[in-house]
């Protein structure tokens, strides 16, 4: 029971990252229908700012939740305008191009990014300066740190910023308009071309965000560390039926569950195997994820 | 590049003989080149060489599925790896030999693409490729924890390929080994282009609902793709294995599976030379690079952003084929008809044909069809009227098995149940259909858009022979015969993209013509047409009944529902109001209540079937 209730604590804190991360992926595949190889890189990219943020204000004596706030809004800056650049150079012209091409376009920006980043910081692990509280308190024998609920409360947040900014807003309402039909959106008077830009915005904020607090919360942090939370989180978008915010959210905690237990129970080895597994299961019974709607084609 | 366009543009303005003639040339001289390369480059460029093949090889295998087919496939190094690690295991642990194992690795290869296609293929395009993603991983990761391929550590001792008793170890006998594989690969993989079986990927590829309606068997034969596209791959993995005589899962990543896709990107999706070009860019173009070697990588990265932002279609994406012939060829003077295909009888005048019975479905709370029935007898032209959401496609819908209707029967010739028969099916049974907004395969010019039509018929596409098979000369005399019957005769050679409104409605007859119907379901043929072509269009549909088959068709337009129809069928809100002959139709006071509205509802008949009120049915 206690192990249990450990893989569910850690669970959660490795699926508050991927909940992240995959709102990132089902935000843009939505508005333009494009899987984003890039987005875990952009995480990255984020990890690292909040890195050399953390490395060169620790000597400074600031107390601990300034240097997390200052380090988390310089990874969110340096994302955004990352995520808006690649929009505007890479995908942008692209858009109504063979459809293959911009994914293309994708895997050599990601591949870039890594490379970048490998060239810049070397091909080992970088590690931040432990500054987080290693305390906690326990629950039922499990140990949750406070770290862990900072985490999981802090994502949680944003994920509500960003569900309200969506469903509330006049330019949430706009994103939606254009998730559906881009061409009717423009014809109503939608910035197009504007609103795809902060779409990108808001997904690389968010992946900056969570890159930070990875940082902080693993230590340790490499160029390639994008890749495999890329793909597990992308792997939750699809789960919880791609272009659908509240699915990737639940999904994203859900595939950190099934990793967290699936490295308990079987091993860490085939954790990603179970994880497509699943995947694979759901979709079979589910052809459009968990929350996808169903798509009813007119002819 | 500007020299590759203008030599493009040469070709296509060049008379189909000189463009044979510079095709020829070009394909002798990059044979020639490729024979001769061995005695000019020294062995490190050699070994990039036969990396080169090696994914030029895999290129043509993932060229299958991802541009023929249309199926974006992320984990295509999964049959890679199976075909690396069969012959490994083959070779290691029962001693046979490469070429003994070979048979089996494909076989292997064949199986897996079949577990992996079966239960997914109902997917639509980008869950699929996240699922293909998953198996390429789960491959990867079982190779990697299971004893028996040797874990992480992978299996050495892999014993080389022999040819007439030579173990062929050096890099030059390799690349030759490689080079006569990627021939083979060229020739299969150029062959299912040209056969029905790639004319059914390219119809799925362009309209996959259209496909299944007009004959297709959608879910096989994207199972033949990855089936096809599996067995290229596991040759690679052979090679692979055969090469290094070691293998382990880091060559099998999903880094592999990407590098294969930026191959038939790059080249340009169902081009053959493109796949070529693709694979020398993407193994060549970064040990070029070698000179700045820490940032090779990034530049391999930005070159590749860059040659999508000026190439999104690719480097050699496949020429657009106008078979200028087609326009010469006078339409054969005998009914393509005579000799009928398989087992379709043509029915006697008068003879029932379709019968639908009760046949109700509901979207959500909203009843679409509420009670239907009605029957359909050779050669007679039923017209199924009612105001918009009467339920009009609905009903085609239930009938053609793109719906299946919540209760109710529908049957064919009185006896064969169509319930849950799935639209290709449904089509060889001799029912077909067009769409209200037309559905064509915009990229295919209108000939192979008639020939996919065809393919109902061939249900034997998928045996051995069958698959291979070109297109006979009678297949396309066909197509011409009926694109003559509707109009088109000089337009076989273009795309149907390129055709005007009317033509592509018409188009979209001759396509279901094609597979020889008793009956066909004309949705709307006539909308957004102008007077003249409505009227050509109707006389369209009186010579198709009067080659005796039967049509039922919706229309809006009143006038002309009354000239051409035998009988009349009026739907409202689901239900059918009214029907029989024209004139009886069209005095019946319902009818004009649906069409204007009522003043107050106290219809005394309300709850009485069609049939009671107006005693009708044949």
């Amino acid at each position: 029971m206690t192990a249990f209730l450990q893989y569910l604590v850690n669970g959660l804190t490795v699926g508050s990252f991927l909940a992240l991360i995959a709102l990132g992926y089902t935000m843009i595949y939505g508005i333009i229908r494009l899987i984003n190889f890039a987005h875990g890189d952009v995480f990255m990219v984020g990890s690292f700012v909040g890195y050399a943020v953390v490395s060169t204000v620790v000597a400074q004596h600031w107390p601990i939740a300034l240097i997390i706030i200052v380090a988390m809004l310089a990874g969110m800056a340096a994302t955004g305008v990352l995520g808006i650049v690649i929009e505007g150079v890479a995908y942008q012209p692209l858009l109504n191009k063979p459809r293959l091409a911009i994914l293309i376009s994708a895997l050599g920006v990601s591949l870039a990014l890594e490379e970048g980043a490998r060239i810049q910081f070397g091909a080992g692990f970088s590690s931040y300066p432990g500054i987080l509280p290693t305390t906690g308190f326990s629950i039922g024998g499990a140990h949750a740190s406070y770290a862990q609920l900072g985490v999981f409360v802090l994502s949680l947040l944003m994920m509500l910023a960003l569900y309200l900014f969506v469903q509330r807003t006049p330019t949430g309402t706009a994103m939606r308009a254009l998730a559906m039909d881009r061409d009717a959106a423009r014809l109503m008077g939608i910035n197009v071309e504007r609103t795809i830009m902060l779409t990108f915005l808001l997904g690389s904020v968010l992946a900056g965000a969570a890159g930070v607090m990875q940082g902080l919360y693993y230590i340790q942090i490499n160029f390639i560390m994008g890749f495999a939370i890329g793909l597990r989180a992308f792997t939750a978008a699809v789960l919880g039926g791609i272009g659908n915010l509240p699915g990737a959210m639940v999904a994203g905690f859900l595939i950190g569950l099934i990793q967290s237990f699936s490295d308990g129970y079987i091993s860490s080895n085939w954790s990603d195997a179970v994880i497509f597994g699943v995947l694979i299961a759901v979709l079979i019974f589910k052809p459009t994820g968990i929350f996808g709607e169903r798509v009813v084609e007119r002819v | 590049m500007a020299l590759a366009n203008a030599l493009r543009r040469g070709i296509s303005t060049e008379s189909p003989q000189t463009r044979l003639a510079l095709r020829a040339s070009i394909t002798l001289a990059a044979c020639v080149i490729a024979l001769l390369i061995p005695q000019f480059l020294g062995d490190y460029a050699m070994s990039v060489a036969v990396t080169v093949v090696t994914y030029a090889i895999l290129g043509l295998g993932l060229n299958v599925v991802v541009g023929y087919a249309g199926l974006l496939d992320l984990g295509y190094a999964a049959f890679f790896a199976i075909g690396a690690y069969t012959s490994a295991l083959l070779e290691l642990h029962f001693s046979l030999s490469f070429w003994e194992a070979l048979p089996i690795a494909i076989v292997a290869a064949a199986v897996a693409g079949c577990i992996i296609g079966y239960p997914t293929l109902r997917l639509r395009s980008d869950y699929l490729a996240i699922v293909t993603l998953g198996f390429g991983e789960i491959v990867r990761i079982t190779v990697t924890n299971l004893n028996v391929t040797g874990g992480p550590n992978g299996l050495y001792g892999i014993p080389p390929a022999g040819v007439f008793g030579h173990s062929i170890v050096s890099t030059n006998g390799l690349y030759y080994l490689g080079l006569f594989f990627m021939v083979l690969a060229i020739a299969f993989t150029g062959l299912l282009s040209r056969s029905r079986l790639g004319r059914a990927w390219r119809s799925l590829r362009e309209d996959e609902t259209a496909s299944e309606a007009v004959g297709v068997p959608a879910i096989k034969v994207k199972l033949m793709a990855y089936v096809m596209g599996a067995i290229v791959g596991a040759i690679a993995g052979m090679l692979f294995a055969a090469r290094f005589g070691t293998i382990d899962p880091t060559s099998f990543t999903y880094n592999t599976s990407v590098m294969i896709l930026i191959v038939v990107i790059v080249g340009g999706m169902g081009s053959i030379p493109g796949m070529l070009l693709g694979a020398i860019i993407v193994i060549a173009l970064p040990e070029l690079l070698r000179s700045v070697s820490n940032y090779r990588m990034l530049f391999f990265a930005l070159a590749l952003v860059a040659l999508m932002l000026v190439r999104p279609e690719g480097l050699l994406p496949p020429r657009r084929t106008r078979r200028g012939a087609y326009r010469a060829q006078p339409p054969p003077d005998e009914a393509p008809s005579s000799p009928a295909p398989a087992g379709r009888r043509r029915p006697g005048r008068g003879e029932l044909l379709l019968q639908v019975t009760d046949v109700s479905h509901r979207f959500g709370g909203v009843r679409a069809v509420d009670g239907v029935s009605f029957d359909v007898h050779a050669g007679e032209i039923v017209s199924v009227i009612g105001p918009n959401g009467a339920g009009k496609t609905t009903v085609f819908n239930c009938i053609t098995g793109l719906v299946t209707p919540r209760s109710g029967d529908v049957r064919l010739g009185g006896t064969r149940s169509l319930r849950g028969v799935k639209p290709h099916k449904v089509v060889r049974l001799g029912l077909a259909r067009t769409f209200q907004g037309i559905r064509l395969f915009d990229g295919l010019d209108a000939v192979e858009n008639c020939l996919v039509g065809l393919i109902a018929h061939q249900s034997r596409m998928l045996s051995l022979g069958g698959l291979l098979s070109r297109t006979t000369r009678e297949d396309r005399a066909r197509a011409m015969y009926w694109l003559d019957f509707v109009g088109l005769a000089d337009r076989g050679h273009l795309l149907a993209s390129e055709l005007s409104y009317g033509e592509r409605r018409r188009l979209e007859i001759a396509r279901a013509l094609m597979s020889e119907p008793q009956l066909l379901l004309l949705d709307e043929p006539a909308a957004g047409t102008n007077p003249t072509e409505k009227r050509e269009l109707m006389s369209l549909v009186k010579q198709v009944r009067d080659t005796g088959v039967a049509v039922v068709l919706i229309e809006h337009d009143m006038g002309l529902v009354m000239e051409l129809s035998d009988r009349v069928i009026v739907l409202d809100q689901g239900r059918i109001i009214a029907a029989g002959e024209p004139q009886q139709v069209r005095d019946d006071p319902r009818v004009i209540d649906a069409y204007l509205g009522r003043e107050e509802d106290d219809d005394p008949d309300a709850g009485k079937s069609v049939e009671e009120v107006l005693g009708w049915r044949s």
